[in-house]
């Protein structure tokens, strides 16, 4: 499965990154394709590009705060969830987005 | 929209990101202000004359810190409507300011331009050909001028009211009563480690200190220093009698968790946190209650909202900090020391925490 994510916390500097990490790493043991952009308080890092949003199956927020960007996913299929979600339980988190997606 | 989705995009995720813009502004205008006053600085209003530097230390730290109610307003009504907001969020914030309903003021004021912003972009239909009138001019006069007006005349007064009955019942706690809501502050601020928890914490003891209440917000700064002070003391507990609770990794993190710390940046101490959940809950939330607890009793006032250490000199009761500080790093230090199980193994492998399917939301 190929994933494009956004992690964004509401101090910007620990929780997106530790996010970001953990679902790199849940991703890579599951097998799965992914790209992660930081919506940090440094500014946005690691953007997605549109050809990457475009080859995803599924597009996997972990965000507290409003992002920017949010309509390059138009059409795609969004999943959003808390980035303590994410950092707490990344692996059983893709399994869920495994289901759903159905892949 | 259902309940849980207006409780998460319409009021906890507009005042997180208001919150992730203020931080900065809070650091700023902090650090600027602790070493203009700890240089003997004053702010000034009004000049014609080149002053001082530490005067224009003060100053600035104290000028931008005076517009929190409209950072906050500006930042919640951006989350809420997006750009079109921008403009009302400003303008209800700084009215609240001159109706002295401060950061609180500021905070709900946002709401109300943001989703008058939102009503007018919806509801508001004009002929096809006047769509240009939209963004250009009925949105911003419109939004703007209704989100002050209710601002003035709806809940400006009420909020002030609220904030000054607030200051009232906080300066006539007796001394059993000071030390339970600082502990509460304490405990709440220290149990998610700068997460949301934390930072609704934080928005409520800013509005107190744009009242001109400083403890609670002092029980902030010293719940979110004694995480990392804490964990430090656990390592040399652990060094003393001979009980090895890191890993050599997570030492390597606490030698940068602990300098972060000192500037009451808790979020370096994360990675240790999560590495053993529960006991370092139990470990700062004890720390932070005890310590907050204290800090309150005993009076410890920063004049600003940040910085950790950089805020002692502008306290009136410096040693009240310190000592507070001193309790609660033992209190954490002792309980995770305690908690904490010897490190065998380099890694170790957690069973994950069960996602409720209820949670995911899925376009």
């Amino acid at each position: 499965m190929k994933i494009v994510g956004i992690s964004a916390c509401s101090a910007g500097i620990a929780h997106t990154y530790i996010a970001k990490q953990k679902l790199i790493d849940a991703a890579k043991k599951a097998g799965d394709t992914i790209n992660m952009e930081t919506q940090g308080t440094i500014g946005t890092e690691d953007a997605l590009t549109p050809a990457q949003i475009d080859a995803a199956d599924v597009v996997l927020l972990a965000v507290d705060v409003k992002i920017s960007g949010r309509e390059r996913f138009e059409g795609k299929r969004v999943i959003e969830v808390s980035t303590d979600t994410a950092i707490k339980s990344p692996n059983k988190l893709l399994e869920k987005v495994h289901q759903v997606i159905g892949k | 929209m259902d309940w849980k989705n207006f409780m998460k995009k319409q009021l906890k995720e507009p005042a997180l990101t208001a919150i992730s813009y203020l931080i900065p502004v809070v650091v700023a205008g902090g650090f600027l202000l602790a070493i203009g006053s700890i240089m003997g600085g004053a702010s000034v209003a009004n000049t014609k004359h080149v002053i001082g530097l530490w005067d224009a230390f003060s100053t600035m730290g104290g000028q931008i810190l005076g517009l929190l109610p409209m950072v906050v307003g500006t930042g919640v009504a951006f989350a809420i409507a997006d750009k079109p907001g921008i403009a009302p969020g400003m303008l209800v914030g700084l009215i609240s300011i001159v109706v002295n309903a401060g950061f609180l003021g500021g905070l709900v004021g946002g709401y109300i331009a943001g989703w008058v912003t939102v009503a007018i972009i919806k509801y508001v239909k004009l002929p096809k050909i006047m769509d240009g009138m939209m963004p250009t001019l009925i949105i911003p006069l419109f939004a703007s001028g209704i989100a002050g007006l209710i601002m003035f005349y709806i809940i400006g007064t009420p909020i002030s009211a609220l904030m000054t009955w607030l200051t009232h019942f906080m300066n006539g706690l007796n001394s059993h009563q000071l030390f339970f809501y600082g502990a509460i502050i304490g405990l709440l601020a220290s149990v998610d480690y700068g997460g949301a928890i934390n930072k609704t914490v934080f928005a409520f003891v800013l509005a107190l200190q744009s009242q001109g209440i400083n403890e609670p917000i002092t029980c902030l700064i010293l719940a979110s220093m004694v995480t990392p002070f804490g964990y430090t003391l656990a390592f040399f507990l652990g060094k003393i009698f001979r009980k090895r609770i890191y890993t050599d990794m997570e030492v390597e993190t606490l030698k940068t968790a602990f300098p972060m710390g000192i500037f009451e940046i808790t979020e370096g101490s994360l990675p240790l946190v999560l590495n053993d959940l529960w006991r370092s809950v139990v470990a700062t939330g004890a720390g932070g209650a005890v310590g907050g607890g204290f800090s309150m009793l005993w009076g410890a006032d920063s004049h600003i909202p940040a910085t950790g250490m950089l805020a002692i000199p502008t306290m009136t009761k410096p040693m009240a900090f310190i000592g507070a500080l001193l309790i609660g790093t033992a209190v954490t230090g002792i309980v995770y020391f305690l908690l904490k199980k010897p490190v065998t193994a380099e890694t170790v492998v957690k069973e994950e925490e069960d996602i409720d399917l209820g949670d995911l939301k899925i376009d």
